[in-house]
């Protein structure tokens, strides 16, 4: 009972922390700290991102391989990422459709049908996996890992809402888990442009004016992002959609059959009763 | 081989100083050094990775972006190029060159990052990164390494499907098509995961039970996390930063503390362990110092020139001699990798060596004459050290 508070306690601590460091460059801006305001032009703010998101991330990443402590869930989920990850491969070598990746169907897919924990592992570690192979480790690997990361905890999210409308097996669980793809396809482009943003905003005296309120900061963030990435991450959003409708029943057929081949347990003789 | 961990104290040197200055001079010296050094390497490493873009490339869209973005948004400066009417939210207003000229700053910065984290891609094996993951998350370093392991694997896999499904007339029209390739490529995948769960259980690899003082040390980081959101909060919205930021210093501590103790947890012994040498301790004090110039204010010790600010009006940067020198820390990688044309001949010359006594040794009776095998393996034989990182390589 206490393990599970404290599993919740990080989940949501973690969100929040997240949530903070990602809108922190906006209000940062109109924090006016005298010490800041000094000679030194100093952005602090990329270090301090790094080092909560980095901190958040440890915590996390204990508490969901806590789970995957079997060989049996090594073993899936070692051979789950090498499917996943050289999908990045078509990503990076044929960049024609925009921001479009195919590697978030099955993070969505199998945090559904295996768990949140095990879709956090899936989503982290196909980036880690990815960049590994194809050359990608970057500064803005940790925030990829920790947005994928979340894509796949929160997808057993759909599962009341799969629930409600009395889904099970049917086009209206794709339905679901395809808005729910689609929408997060959006939210990671919205969280990965802001790697760079505390430089692309550069220090507060720019733009720090009396009555600047920090939605300034956000109506900036917006501009930006309507000009540069919104086109790029409709393509992920539309991409996430088609694949979860032509792929999404078959292959959450196949996970559930195969999730229930590997939770089984063994069970000692007189314990069992036989 | 340069030790992975001398590169990164390099990276943080370089990442620091690029974040800490805007002075152009600086920033473009800095940049001169990362590519001096990748221009080393990649001279060296004979199995580059394909980096997804170059980092001129990016510098070449990133500096324009960055540039006008900046002047559409901020209307500070005196020397105003041009006005664009008012009423147009964000972006009505003086457009001004000091703005321009911060904005391209920026973008340069990022260029240098770019370019910096390009030579961690190319100075550093796989397989010695993976070795960098801390041991409080083994499960997670194991699940890497098969993932690593099985990418060849999956590839080749997805190769024989696509095969036979060629013969049985399947071609791809549409995105449907992709299906009869797909799934069999899971279904195979996950057969595969269940034979290699019972290899490993059968090898005796089991997950340890959690035990008690494991789930106390989680326990202590759901608290510790608990303080840090406490003291952000606490400095954020009530801007109490006296003890704010002791709170967020303290959560922090807890977690990295706990993550630190359940490494200890984990006994690790090490295949072919990396060694130290002096070279890396140079390269790790010269980076230091280019750090520390950078970061530290050291007494009788002129750092204006660092801080370059182009507002209100904008004005040539200083420059000081002692800083640049000190930024020349960041160049000593490039003097330390081994000169590279000769060691890699003589790498392939002893390979093909070995190579022609085991052909030789095998295939007794059989001659070896010029051995086109062997050539051929030569060519192959640096990216067995690499393995992961050439996933299109049949394992062998």
């Amino acid at each position: 009972m206490r393990a599970r508070l404290a599993s919740w306690v990080v989940y949501l601590t973690s969100a929040t922390i997240g949530v903070i460091a990602f809108l922190y460059p906006f209000f940062s801006s109109t924090l006016s700290d005298e010490a800041a305001m000094g000679m030194e032009h100093a952005n602090d703010a990329p270090l301090l991102l790094t080092v909560l998101i980095g901190i958040c991330f440890g915590a996390l990443l204990v508490e969901a391989q806590a789970q995957a402590g079997s060989a049996k869930m090594i073993a899936l989920l070692g051979v789950l990422v090498s499917i996943n990850a050289p999908l990045r491969f078509l990503e990076v070598a044929v960049s024609g459709p925009g921001g479009f990746s195919p590697i978030f169907f099955l993070i969505v897919t199998t945090g559904y049908v295996m768990g949140g924990r095990f879709g956090f592992l899936m989503g982290a570690l196909t980036l880690l996996v990815s960049a590994l192979i194809t050359a990608g480790v970057g500064p803005w690997l940790p925030y990829q890992m920790f947005t994928a990361g979340w894509i796949g905890l929160s997808a057993p999210a759909c599962r009341p809402l799969v629930r409600l409308v009395r889904g099970e097996g049917t086009w209206r669980e794709v339905a679901v888990l395809a808005l729910f793809a689609g929408a997060w396809g959006l939210v990671y482009g919205v969280i990965m442009n802001l790697w760079f943003w505390p430089y692309a905003v550069g220090p507060q005296e720019q733009h720090w004016q009396p009555g600047t309120q920090w939605t300034d900061g956000i109506a900036r963030y917006a501009a930006f992002y309507l000009a540069t990435s919104l086109a790029w991450d409709a393509m992920r959003l539309a991409g996430n959609i088609l694949l979860m409708f032509v792929f999404g029943l078959p292959t959450l057929r196949v996970l559930r059959r195969f999730q229930q081949r590997f939770t089984f347990t063994y069970q000692p003789v007189e314990q069992a009763g036989v | 081989m340069i030790h992975p961990l001398a590169w990164l104290i390099w990276l943080a040197a370089e990442l620091a100083v690029l974040s800490a200055t805007r002075n152009p001079l600086y920033l473009a010296s800095a940049i001169a050094c990362t590519a001096i050094v990748l221009l080393r390497l990649r001279g060296r490493v004979v199995d580059a990775p394909t980096v997804p873009l170059s980092p001129l490339r990016f510098g070449l869209v990133v500096l324009p972006l960055a540039a006008l973005f900046n002047a559409l948004t901020v209307h500070m400066g005196r020397t105003v190029l041009l006005r664009l009417p008012t009423p147009l939210p964000l972006l009505g207003g003086p457009i001004t060159l000091e703005a321009l000229t911060f904005g391209a700053l920026n973008g340069l910065a990022l260029t240098g990052i770019y370019a910096a984290f390009i030579v961690l891609n190319y100075a550093v094996a796989v397989r010695a990164l993976v070795g960098l993951i801390p041991r409080a998350f083994f499960p997670v370093a194991v699940v890497t390494s098969i993932a690593l392991t099985f990418v060849p694997v999956t590839l080749r896999h997805w190769r024989q499907i696509r095969n036979a499904q060629a013969i049985r007339g399947h071609r791809i029209r549409g995105l449907h098509d992709w299906l009869p390739l797909f799934l069999p490529l899971l279904i195979g995948g996950l057969e595969h995961a269940f034979q290699l769960a019972e290899a490993m259980t059968a090898r005796g690899f089991a997950g340890a039970a959690e035990t008690v003082p494991m789930r106390r040390a989680r326990t202590v980081i759901a608290a510790g996390l608990l303080t840090l959101l406490a003291g952000w909060v606490l400095w954020l919205a009530w801007q109490q930063r006296a003890i704010g930021i002791p709170l967020m210093a303290l959560g922090g501590g807890m977690v990295v503390a706990s993550l630190w103790w359940l490494g200890r947890q984990v006994p690790r012994t090490t295949y072919r362990p990396t060694h130290w040498y002096p070279r890396d301790t140079v390269i790790a004090l010269a980076s230091g110092t280019a750090a520390a110039a950078f970061l530290v204010a050291w007494p009788g010790w002129d750092r204006s020139s660092i801080f370059f600010y182009p507002y209100p009006a904008l004005a040539s940067p200083g420059f000081s001699g002692w800083i640049a020198l000190a930024l020349g820390g960041l160049l000593v990688p490039a003097l330390l990798i081994p000169p590279t044309r000769y060691l890699s001949l003589f790498q392939s010359a002893w390979a093909n060596r070995a190579i022609l006594k085991r052909d030789a040794s095998v295939q007794e009776g059989q001659a070896v004459t010029g051995s086109p095998s062997g050539i051929a393996t030569v060519a192959m034989y640096p990216s067995e050290a690499a393995y992961p990182s050439t996933p299109t390589g049949e394992p062998r």
